[in-house]
């Protein structure tokens, strides 16, 4: 092709309107960039959720099907009856996972902590000491033993200052004042552990804004007790997680029509967050790809007016023997050229400012250049190429048609 | 070489529509040129003589009546034929030059064969022919704009040389050019007459039309002296 006189002719034909054609290729540069960019954060992003899911890639999560209606402890109201996880249905679930995994009851609640005069919100967890090693990194401190002992999330620690041995009241009502001046009791508790980030997780236990304390501390709080609002049951072998869910499912969800649990596992929840920032990434895509239509607009009057300045050279090529086709492949050849450019300064871009956005945006730049995300650089390429070549078929045609005998007459 | 005309226009005639009406630039003509014939087309400003050339040069065909060149009707080829006929059997040596501006003078005369031949020239007939029209190796890679006009018209000379056409097409060779520039085309394509072209110029100037053998008188569309 570089031999080729045609595409020598669009070269020259470039390098002549040199700034005309750099200022039409900066169209493509930028779509190829805005393409580029959303594609590999949305990605990266997918990848992240992905990463931080496969953590717990081994463990199912049981809740109960039954919304919670009311506070936690409001022994009154009816509604919280079928509301977790009992003490029998627990029994069934330890005889349906016997000894290929842990079975780990949890309770919850989203309640005001106050550190000092500082209030804050978050989700307060009540288990068994023995049980949080077995999926809870204790980065700092020690494990909760002693009744008033917690567990603080690190994200929490560093927002409200805490440190080991600091300690925390906890409003023992659901939902205090926005001020924190609930009247209900505050019990305190010391902070004897900080757990390290969890992130994104797939067994509903974000513990990075949240308190960990005693199942039995929980229970004298929130009462409830034998009610778990989850159970999460950590298999050995992953392979057999199918396996578990159907033998749980079979002996608690014996009424089909009204199921008393929803099982859930990371492959669920990953499904449904990947399918989220899939639809995400796409729109994003989308609006990266109207710069590309801008692009392809800007592209197409810059090659119908390399044509109609040429006139009379297409004239000239035409009256003394250049087939259409030939005409033809010299403007599809000025557009190639105009998209490799656009498209090579768009792609190394594309490298710099997405490695940017993905760490400003993300904090990590870990998947950055795994070939499912660096792939999108190019692809952006590819189109940006792609729609520079079709905005140069119309003028091409349009060249290859003139009548020779007008064009020898244009001035 | 025989008595089979290598042109022939048989009752010719190319009417324009236009949107004051339409236009009949050329009107029931007929005429044979032969191999090796100098022919030269004279008449005054809307005669027909462009006309005539364009249908000569195949850049246009007629609208009724039949044009033979070397003995094919070229109204039955395809656009592709024509075109191929037009870059192997005709070369056109225009009055405004046309050299294509991006090309180098050797590149224009290149040009050409590299249309027929689809690669470039190893054979250095491009060079050889712009040596026998006084173009030297250094002037040969300047850009058309960087020529004089007696320059351009010669580099124009070359590139419709290097296929070796029977025909040569020239419309107004020398107008573009002083008097003595002029003259000095006018021997080249006498020599090439000689060498065995068929030579067919349009000119208002009658010291050129001197040189052909045979002038033919175009008015309003008809050939009125031959």
């Amino acid at each position: 092709m570089i031999g080729d006189i045609f595409f020598q002719l669009s070269v020259r034909s470039v390098k002549l309107n040199f700034t005309r054609s750099i200022l039409a290729s900066i169209g493509i540069v930028i779509g190829v960039v805005a393409i580029s960019c959303m594609g590999m954060l949305g990605t990266n992003m997918s990848l992240q959720v992905e990463d931080q899911l496969s953590s717990s890639a081994n463990t199912i999560v049981i809740t109960a099907d039954a919304v919670r209606m009311g506070p936690p402890g409001s022994q009154s109201s009816s509604s919280t009856e079928e509301s977790g996880i009992k003490k029998t249905q627990l029994n069934k679930i330890k005889a349906a996972v016997g000894t290929n995994g842990t079975v780990i009851p949890i309770y919850s609640s989203s309640t005001q902590f106050t550190y000092g005069n500082v209030p804050a919100r978050g989700t307060i967890y009540g288990m068994n000491p023995d049980d949080v090693t077995e999926f809870l990194t204790i980065g700092n401190g020690t494990n909760i033993a002693g009744i008033n002992e917690a567990l603080i999330g690190y994200t929490l620690a560093e927002s409200l200052g805490v440190k080991i041995g600091d300690k925390i009241k906890i409003s023992s009502a659901s939902e205090g004042p926005p001020d924190g001046s609930t009247s209900a009791s505050r019990a305190s508790v010391k902070v004897v552990g900080i757990i390290d980030t969890r992130g994104t997780v797939a067994d509903s236990v974000s513990t990075d804004n949240g308190i960990v304390v005693t199942k039995e501390w929980y229970v004298a709080q929130y009462g409830s007790k034998d009610v778990y609002d989850q159970v999460n049951v950590i298999v050995d072998d992953t392979d057999m997680i199918t396996e578990i869910e159907e033998a749980i499912d079979a002996k608690l969800n014996t009424d089909e029509k009204t199921p008393a649990v929803r099982i859930s596992d990371a492959s669920s929840q990953l499904d449904t967050i990947s399918s989220t920032l899939e639809t995400l990434t796409l729109f994003c895509l989308a609006i990266g790809g109207i710069s590309l239509i801008v692009a392809a607009v800007s592209i197409f009057n810059v090659m119908m007016m390399s044509v109609n300045e040429r006139i009379q050279e297409i004239g000239i090529l035409l009256s003394i023997g250049t087939e259409t086709g030939e005409v033809r492949r010299m403007f599809l050849y000025e557009a190639f050229i105009l998209g490799i450019i656009g498209a090579g300064i768009g792609g190394l871009m594309s490298v710099v400012i997405g490695y940017s956005v993905v760490d400003v945006m993300m904090g990590t730049t870990e998947f950055f250049f795994l070939p499912a995300s660096i792939i999108y650089v190019p692809a952006g390429m590819v189109v940006g190429l792609v729609v520079c070549v079709i905005s140069g078929l119309y003028p091409a045609w349009k060249a290859s048609n003139m009548d020779p005998i007008d064009a020898l007459r244009s001035d | 070489m025989t008595d089979t005309p290598l042109i022939s226009l048989v009752d010719v005639t190319k009417t324009y529509h236009l949107e004051s009406g339409d236009f009949t630039a050329l009107n029931h003509v007929s005429l044979d040129i032969k191999e090796n014939d100098f022919v030269a087309i004279m008449g005054p400003s809307g005669s027909g003589k462009s006309t005539m050339m364009n249908q000569l040069g195949i850049l246009d065909v007629p609208t009724t009546g039949e044009l033979y060149i070397d003995g094919k009707n070229v109204a039955k080829m395809t656009n592709l034929e024509r075109t191929h006929l037009r870059r192997d059997a005709i070369g056109y040596i225009f009055q405004k030059f046309y050299l294509i501006p991006l090309l180098s003078a050797y590149e224009n005369v290149e040009y050409p064969l590299i249309l027929k031949y689809k690669k470039r020239d190893t054979t250095g007939r491009a060079s050889s022919l712009l040596d026998a029209v006084g173009i030297d190796r250094e002037m040969a890679f300047h850009r058309p704009n960087q020529l004089s006009g007696g320059q351009q018209q010669r580099v124009a000379i070359a590139r419709a040389l290097v296929n070796d056409p029977k025909i040569l097409l020239c419309d107004e060779p020398t107008g573009n050019l002083d008097r003595k520039t002029g003259f000095a085309i006018m021997e080249i394509l006498c020599n090439l007459q000689k060498e065995g072209k068929t030579v067919i110029l349009v000119t208002h100037d009658p010291k050129v039309a001197e040189y052909a053998q045979r002038t033919i008188h175009l008015d309003d569309g008809r050939i009125v002296e031959s």
